[in-house]
């Protein structure tokens, strides 16, 4: 019992963790490479070359860091995505923790995301990533009402704050159709969440890297391997929230999740690739005024659809 | 069970992210204070980075805490929502309508602008 119930889930979720992190590493470079950029090396090893090198570099220092929250950012990211991955179903009784307030969960592990990567920003003491930080907090805070009200329009038909049970509820239509406001606003928040691409407002490339302009060497490795895991999270709480999770013909249910979630990444990351960075100043008024009325319709919509 | 598998999951995932930093760097020597000064475009800092500083964000995030007290609501109300009809949606309709107000009122006041 101790086993099944303690030990296997938990293995499972570190599993997806670094296996997670590395698909990313290699879709990436794969559509980077698509695009024209040189690649050096062998995209499969390309990932495990760099973290052995970040693994060996030397870590960067400030002058009067903080130094205790400067190290714990990045492993708190890293285990707000553990935490993510844990509530993941796989299949009906595949799911490392099957809490009954699963999608709570989840809203809370966005809402803590804002606080570790402005913590991140803020610990360096330096301005370049502290500014890094502070534009991350005007767009986590922009960005998690959407989210939350996409979510609940998910929640609705289910009847339930379970992903099981909002999975089980896609039985006769997916909610990608369903709602179809839906899994567009909650892609923009997932590139939100790991400001990646176009919402790169954190860690871009004006502010020479943001809020990991002053981090070199294993925090790095640590810094990029917790944003690629918190995508993968990402992608398998929209597979199972918008895609019908598990559910298939033919295929066994977890592949058909593992399908279903590399579709959402390749999505997100060929997005981050096309899409140029938006304006930091423009985002905020985009997601207030453009997509939270629109996320008000999905979840009337969800409302009445719901009831009919 | 669950939450102690939750929890594990933290503390694992918590600990590997520092086990990572921790090991490599135990035996690296500090740089001195010259390699250590704050990247600033070749500049050199004249005080610490985290002196007072305007968000001028500020009042966005206040209007954020009404609807993230809305949200507090709003999840027990999901789960009865078919339930209770359509109750729940004239009820949930108001709370949002007036809540939007807000929006349009502070849309008007600019505190979308951030400048």
């Amino acid at each position: 019992m101790l086993l099944s119930e303690l030990f296997l889930p938990v293995l499972m979720v570190m599993f997806m963790l670094t296996v997670g992190a590395y698909v990313v590493a290699v879709l990436d470079r794969l559509i980077a490479g698509a695009f024209g950029a040189p690649q050096a090396g062998r995209v499969w090893l390309a990932p495990m070359a760099r973290g052995a090198w970040l693994m060996t570099q030397h870590a960067n220092a400030t002058e009067a860091p903080d130094w205790q929250a400067w190290r714990l950012a990045p492993a708190l990211y890293l285990a707000l995505a553990a935490i993510g991955l844990a509530v993941v179903p796989w299949s009906e009784s595949l799911v490392a923790t099957d809490l009954v307030t699963s999608v709570v969960l989840w809203g809370s592990v966005e809402a803590l995301a804002t606080v570790v990567i402005f913590l991140h920003g803020w610990s360096a003491n330096a301005l370049l990533a502290l500014i890094g930080g502070y534009r991350y907090v005007a767009l986590g805070l922009s960005y998690i009402l959407i989210s939350m009200f996409v979510l609940i329009g998910v929640a609705l038909p289910a009847e339930s704050l379970q992903f099981t049970q909002v999975v089980a509820s896609q039985e006769a239509l997916w909610n990608v159709i369903r709602q179809p406001l839906g899994l567009p606003l909650f892609l923009i928040v997932g590139l939100g969440m790991t400001f990646w691409g176009p919402l790169n407002l954190a860690d871009s490339k004006d502010l020479a890297g943001g809020t990991a302009s002053e981090i070199s060497g294993p925090p790095r490795l640590v810094w990029d391997v917790a944003r690629a895991a918190m995508l993968v999270a990402f992608s398998g709480v929209a597979a199972s929230a918008f895609l019908g999770g598990w559910m298939g013909p033919w295929l066994p249910g977890p592949l058909w999740m593992a399908i279903k979630m590399l579709a959402v990444l390749l999505v997100l990351l060929l997005l981050g690739r096309v899409l140029p960075r938006i304006a930091p100043e423009r985002c905020v008024t985009l997601m207030w005024v453009v997509l939270l009325p629109l996320s008000f319709i999905d979840l009337v919509w969800a409302g009445i659809g719901a009831l009919l | 069970m669950e939450l102690l598998t939750l929890l594990i999951v933290l503390l694992l995932s918590l600990g590997a992210g520092l086990l990572v930093q921790w090991l490599p760097m135990r035996h690296q020597p500090i740089a001195t204070y010259p390699q250590r000064a704050p990247f600033l475009g070749g500049g050199t800092p004249d005080s610490h980075a985290w002196s007072r500083y305007h968000v001028r964000y500020y009042p966005m995030t206040l209007l954020l805490i009404a609807f993230e007290m809305e949200m507090m609501f709003m999840y027990p109300w999901a789960v009865v929502f078919v339930e209770k009809g359509m109750m729940a949606v004239m009820e949930m309709g108001m709370f949002l309508a007036i809540l939007s107000v807000g929006i349009v009122y502070a849309w008007r006041e600019g505190v979308f602008k951030w400048q």
